[in-house]
């Protein structure tokens, strides 16, 4: 293409521009779309019939086709790129201001979803809960059988989960890791110390993508187990927690629920901390947010993680947290989490 | 659960069950069942829907003079519509199409400016006076189906109660009715709440009424029996009598199928179920009072599958593979094995517990009829209604575990309804399939009474309930009580599935207390604080750090597609394949993460991001890394990567190789190597597959007291064109547990009391001699002659040149740093050091100082 090879000026010009954008681009088509080469047809529309018109047409068709040979040579060829020295800690032949640097933490950012679970955890961890995290791949016993969920139970149905090829789960909820977190610490409760930890994750339903809903999302889960617990401790510690989580007095209430690891279960709602319950756009003007669901411990939970149910009680509950961020800053649709776009990332510092 | 209050309401009055439900009004039943009984999705006041609607007596009807099949009727409103014009008696004049308009009838009449039923949810349609045919029509005389009560448009409705003209319509019928939609999931373990009665009895419970069920329901041992002979023979053969304990049956003749009364068809439509015919509107009027699904065949169609055999045959069996079956409303099903049918001597008639065949449906010409009622197993009847995608009321009851002690109430009092509807009689006894256990048929309850002492309740509650308020709350609806010195021993009646333990019991009483009078009391504790999660805490440190250094947090998904995997040449068959994936986008668990930031590059670049360092602390799987409890190992990554849409004059491995050393420094680990991936470094499983996305010489292993680290270095052709990568990017990843355990604290020299001296030391080398080989050789010799003169010293790489026209040599300067402890250095000693060390460097690797 340095050659050009075109007879008409306009035409040669536009090519010398052209080329030049195309070593710019990244997306190497793109050239193919350039208001420069559509500037050239445009202009062809506009000469009167005839012989000129015929030639301007074949020269411009002749750059088209020029691009075009140019992308798919550029794509074809690959410039395998050549060994370097990885043992150096700079580049041959640079002087140190062409070396690279760190990058400044005027842009930084600290995902919004993280960020949030530092601030629970460190709420919880004042209120004397330990914090233990989640995993991603687990197995029927700790997802359901250990939750006291029978084998084809109907109680499954509300957990479209995704499964591997060798009957792996990618868990639903962070209830998942209840039967470890009483496992691991049975010992100390006989020694007279209760169970107290928060456990944070991310979870998965094979659920459909929209604003609303996503198939990935973040919980946290919280299990207490000692002697004499009882449902009033569990919505009084609920309530404290949410009370300083916003800063505020609130009310709360419960709507008993269905599940199969807590007897008796709730639904767990608070007065809605963004318009002090008078009904606002973030309550759907009802003044409540249902935030999470919560029961006592099924004594048949207790028994899977060794704990004795005649002697102990205890309580657990769990929650979304991508719900309570999206409260929080107004964020208008859940895909944005998982988007890895720094236009929302780099607005939460 | 859409509940009619209505219908509660004539249950308790019927048989004088309980008092009101709503004495203080629907707000505040609709709140105290949300916080006693489930969430409430929706209220729907039925009464909006036919305001304005008022029985009106038709009082002359003649021919309509221009149209054959219209009628001009006069009617008696009794005066009470305003604004519509009336003739000298102060009749209404109305045109109407119905076949079977005729004076004298009582009818539903819509005046002008009244909304159609029908069209009230969707584009409601509003009548106006209007001029049909030249005369003049005021309004409309209604249709059921005009009137959202079924699918019949044939004629109008012909209202048969007993009623002044001008009463209003949805009063007179019962449709001034509130209808509360309850969520389902609540009720998962309550089968008797999928029933009116079940509801009328808790919202007694729960507001502290007591509650008595009907006597038909309660003594429900007592079968009808037949006077007639039985011309209708019928067998039960039940071959899976585990998965069906109990099938009853009975075949009623002579009947005489008909649209049902009024009152049954609306109260059917009001909580959303069509009207059909009699018999079959009986099935279902008992099954939404209940919560028992009933299904009726028709006995004569069901012989004729059969004609060779002198009786009925049903069959209760497996399905077969093959097997085909045409479901009511006529939608063929091939059937897959696993659920339940049952069949006319071997042929499907229906899918058991879900819905039954159209072959033998009772219609218009139906003459005798068998009744079922049946108990399908709830596991069963759950994964056939999922594998047809059949989510019936039929189903949606069976899958919460009927109780089989129900049925024969239930039938007994069908076959008595339908004796009065449709004047079928019984022919022989009714059947009964029954394989409960003895001990369950003689205690008359589903489990064993449960033992529990109100102190048990109370500390699970945190209440001070009395032994006697505990029994009334329970008694209230209809458990039984036997006091047992501190205790209370429990039975819980026929209808209940869900008692079997004491804490059964807690969540009874606590619900009909009311949770939200628990006194709120906080849990007492000791003061020993809550043990730090070290590896959050690392993690918090490691997400600062990087913000530090200009990075940007990502969450990217932990399922990746193939093509991804493939473009990292990565092998699909070392990662989990997840196979209910929501798309082929998520089909695989990532085995690194790198892939998935570098996923996020391209769009950014385009979204005029100039430089940016992307980073994710995750989690990745990798098939046989398997941690201790034989579960595929959770293997804690950090991955950074660095991009630019800008070309660099540097290699951009050392972007990302900068940010390793970084952290390294920042971490306090101390010896960090950056080994070239060279065939004789062999890696582990997760590191060989994470390796696999780099670009071959272009990247190092990150090796921390020969423990590899991670990896660093530039993105494999191939992801460079697979996901458009700006030239300029680089990344790493590295194992956050091991970055963990290399780590420490930050440790302190005192300060030197004497001034530091230091002089450039340029050495030429061989080209294709590594950095970190001269490197090593250079700081062993320093270190050596730092140790013959007492000198404290340092050492700092400054520049790696390579002269033009000479292609076998490169040049590199460090700067050589000394101090001693206890004066300042000269320069002589400075100089003699350097030529000591250029001498020993060269004698060992032939370098020489330029």
């Amino acid at each position: 293409m340095s050659d050009m090879g075109y007879e008409n000026k306009q035409v040669r010009e536009t090519a010398k521009l052209l080329h030049d954008e195309f070593q710019k681009l990244h997306d190497k088509k793109a050239i193919l779309r350039s208001p420069r080469l559509s500037a050239l047809y445009g202009h062809l529309k506009t000469l009167p019939a005839g012989e000129m018109r015929a030639a301007f047409g074949k020269e411009v068709n002749k750059l088209k086709a020029d691009l075009e040979a140019l992308v798919k040579k550029n794509n074809a060829v690959i410039i395998p790129l050549t060994p370097i020295d990885v043992t150096a800690p700079f580049d041959i032949n640079l002087s140190p201001e062409q070396r690279p640097d760190l990058m400044t933490s005027k842009e930084s950012s600290i995902h919004p979803l993280t960020r949030e679970i530092e601030v629970i955890l460190d709420i919880f961890g004042r209120m004397g809960f330990e914090a233990v995290e989640s995993r991603e791949i687990d197995d029927d016993y700790h997802m359901f059988g250990s939750l006291n969920f029978p084998l084809d139970h109907p109680a499954r149905d509300d957990y479209d989960t995704f499964v591997t090829d060798e009957g792996l789960i990618a868990p639903a909820h962070t209830s998942t890791m209840q039967n470890r977190v009483l496992k691991e610490r049975v010992n100390q409760l006989k020694k007279g110390k209760a169970i107290r930890a928060v456990i944070p994750g991310r979870v998965f339903r094979n659920e459909d993508l929209d604003a609303r809903h996503e198939h990935t999302f973040y919980q946290l889960e919280g299990v207490y187990v000692d002697e004499g617990i009882n449902a009033g401790h569990l919505i009084a510690t609920l309530k404290v927690f949410l009370e300083e989580y916003y800063g505020q007095k609130l009310k709360v209430k419960t709507q008993p629920f269905y599940f199969p690891f807590t007897e008796p279960s709730f639904e767990f709602a608070l007065s809605c901390p963004f318009c002090k319950g008078e009904g606002c756009h973030i309550c759907s003007q009802s003044g409540w947010i249902e935030l999470l669901g919560c029961g006592m411990i099924h004594p048949n939970v207790l028994k899977a993680g060794g704990v004795n149910p005649q002697k102990y009680t205890g309580f657990a509950w769990g929650g979304g947290i991508d719900r309570l961020v999206m409260m929080k800053y107004g964020v208008e649709d859940v895909r944005h989490f998982h988007s890895g776009n720094l236009k929302f990332l780099r607005q939460f510092s | 659960m859409k509940v009619s209050i209505s219908w509660i309401r004539d249950i308790n009055s019927r048989y004088q069950s309980s008092a009101d439900p709503m004495p203080g009004g629907i707000d505040e039943l609709v709140e105290r069942i949300g916080s006693q009984l489930g969430a409430v999705d929706e209220l729907i006041d039925l009464g909006k829907k036919y305001k304005g609607i008022v029985v009106a007596k038709i009082i002359s009807c003649e021919k309509h003079p221009n149209a054959d099949k219209l009628s001009i009727c006069l009617i008696d409103d009794g005066g009470v519509v305003k604004g519509v014009s009336r003739n000298k008696q102060g009749l209404v004049q109305v045109v109407c199409g119905a076949s079977n308009v005729r004076a004298a009838l009582l009818v539903a009449w819509i005046p002008p400016g009244v909304v159609v039923p029908s069209t009230f949810d969707n584009d409601p349609l509003v009548l106006e006076r209007r001029e049909i045919r030249g005369i003049a029509s005021n309004g409309m005389l209604a249709s059921p189906k005009e009137l959202g009560l079924g699918d019949n448009q044939e004629g109008i409705l012909i209202i048969d109660e007993q009623l002044k003209p001008g009463s209003l319509f949805a009063g007179a019928l019962g449709l001034d009715d509130y209808i509360i939609d309850i969520e389902n999931k609540m009720f998962t373990h309550r089968p008797d709440l999928f029933g009116m009665l079940g509801i009328a009895r808790e919202l007694a419970g729960i507001q502290g009424h007591v509650f008595r069920s009907p006597a038909w329901y309660r003594h429900n041992t007592k079968l009808p029996n037949s006077n007639s002979r039985d011309t209708h023979p019928l067998r039960i053969d039940n071959q899976i009598s585990k998965l069906v304990p109990r099938f009853m049956a009975a075949v009623l003749k002579d009947v005489k199928i008909k649209p049902s009364p009024n009152w049954l068809a609306t109260r059917l439509a009001a909580v959303g179920v069509k009207p059909i015919n009699n018999i079959v509107d009986l099935t279902n009027y008992f099954m939404l009072e209940t919560g028992q699904p009933l299904h009726a065949y028709d006995y004569d169609k069901l012989k004729a599958l059969n004609p060779k055999s002198k009786h009925v045959s049903l069959g209760i069996r497996m399905s077969k593979h093959g097997e085909s079956l045409s479901l009511i409303g006529k939608k063929e099903i091939a059937l897959q094995k696993g659920g339940i049918v049952i069949t006319a001597g071997n042929i499907a008639v229906g899918l058991g517990g879900v819905m039954g065949g159209s072959s033998t449906e009772v219609d218009n010409n139906t003459k005798n009829v068998v009744l079922e009622c049946a108990t399908f197993d709830m596991n069963t009847t759950r994964k056939t209604a999922m594998s047809y995608g059949l989510y019936t009321d039929a189903a949606t009851r069976f899958t919460k575990g009927q109780s089989p002690l129900q049925n024969t109430a239930v039938l007994a009092k069908v076959v008595e309804e339908a004796g009065r509807q449709a004047g079928g009689r019984l022919s022989g006894k009714i059947h009964d399939d029954n394989h409960l256990s003895p001990s369950v048929v003689k205690s008359g309850s589903l489990h064993s009474p449960v033992k529990v002492a109100p102190d048990f309740i109370n500390s699970r509650l945190g209440l001070q309930l009395l032994g006697s308020q505990i029994e009334k709350l329970l008694l209230n609806v209809e458990f039984k009580i036997i006091k047992d010195g501190n205790g209370l021993v429990v039975t819980a009646p026929f209808w209940r599935t869900d008692i079997e333990i004491p804490e059964d019991i807690v969540e009874e009483v606590g619900r009909l207390y009311g949770y939200d009078h628990l006194p709120l009391v906080l849990p007492q504790r000791d003061t020993t604080p809550a043990v730090k999660n070290q590896k959050i805490m690392f993690k918090y440190r490691l997400r600062n750090l990087l913000a530090s250094a200009g990075g940007n947090e990502v969450l990217t998904y932990s399922f990746v597609k193939e093509a991804l995997l493939k473009g990292a040449y990565q092998d699909p068959k070392d990662a989990y394949h997840v196979r209910n994936a929501l798309s082929p986008d998520l089909q695989y668990y990532r085995p690194s993460l790198v892939p998935s930031l570098l996923e996020k590059v391209h769009l950014n670049i385009k979204s005029g991001f100039d430089r940016f360092l992307l980073f994710e602390l995750g989690v990745c799987h990798v098939k046989a890394v398997i941690d201790s409890e034989g579960l595929p190992t959770q293997l804690n990554r950090l991955s950074v990567v660095t991009s630019s849409g800008q070309k660099d004059l540097s290699a951009p491995y050392y972007h990302a190789r900068q940010m390793v050393e970084y952290l390294a420094e920042r971490l306090n680990i101390n010896k960090i190597e950056f080994r070239p991936l060279t065939p004789g470094l062999k890696l582990s499983k997760q590191w060989e597959i994470t390796a696999a996305a780099y670009e071959p010489y272009r990247f190092a292993a990150v090796v921390a007291e020969d423990a590899i680290v991670g990896l660093v270095g530039e993105p494999c052709i191939s992801l460079r064109q697979l996901l458009k990568l700006p030239t300029a990017t680089a990344m790493l990843e590295l194992d956050i547990d091991i970055l963990h355990q290399k780590s420490s604290t930050s440790s302190y020299k005192p300060l030197n009391k004497y001034p530091e001296t230091s002089q450039d030391i340029c050495l030429r080398t061989d080209i294709d001699m590594s950095f970190e080989k001269i490197n090593k050789v250079v700081s062993d010799e320093t270190s050596k002659l730092g140790s013959k003169y007492a000198y404290q010293w340092g050492l700092k790489p400054l520049d790696i040149f390579h002269k033009k026209g000479d292609s076998l040599h490169k040049q590199i300067t460090w700067r050589v740093s000394l101090v001693h402890n206890d004066r300042t250095l000269t320069t002589g000693e400075t100089n003699k050091f350097i030529d000591e060390l250029a001498k020993e460097v060269h004698v060992k690797i032939g370098a020489t100082k330029v």
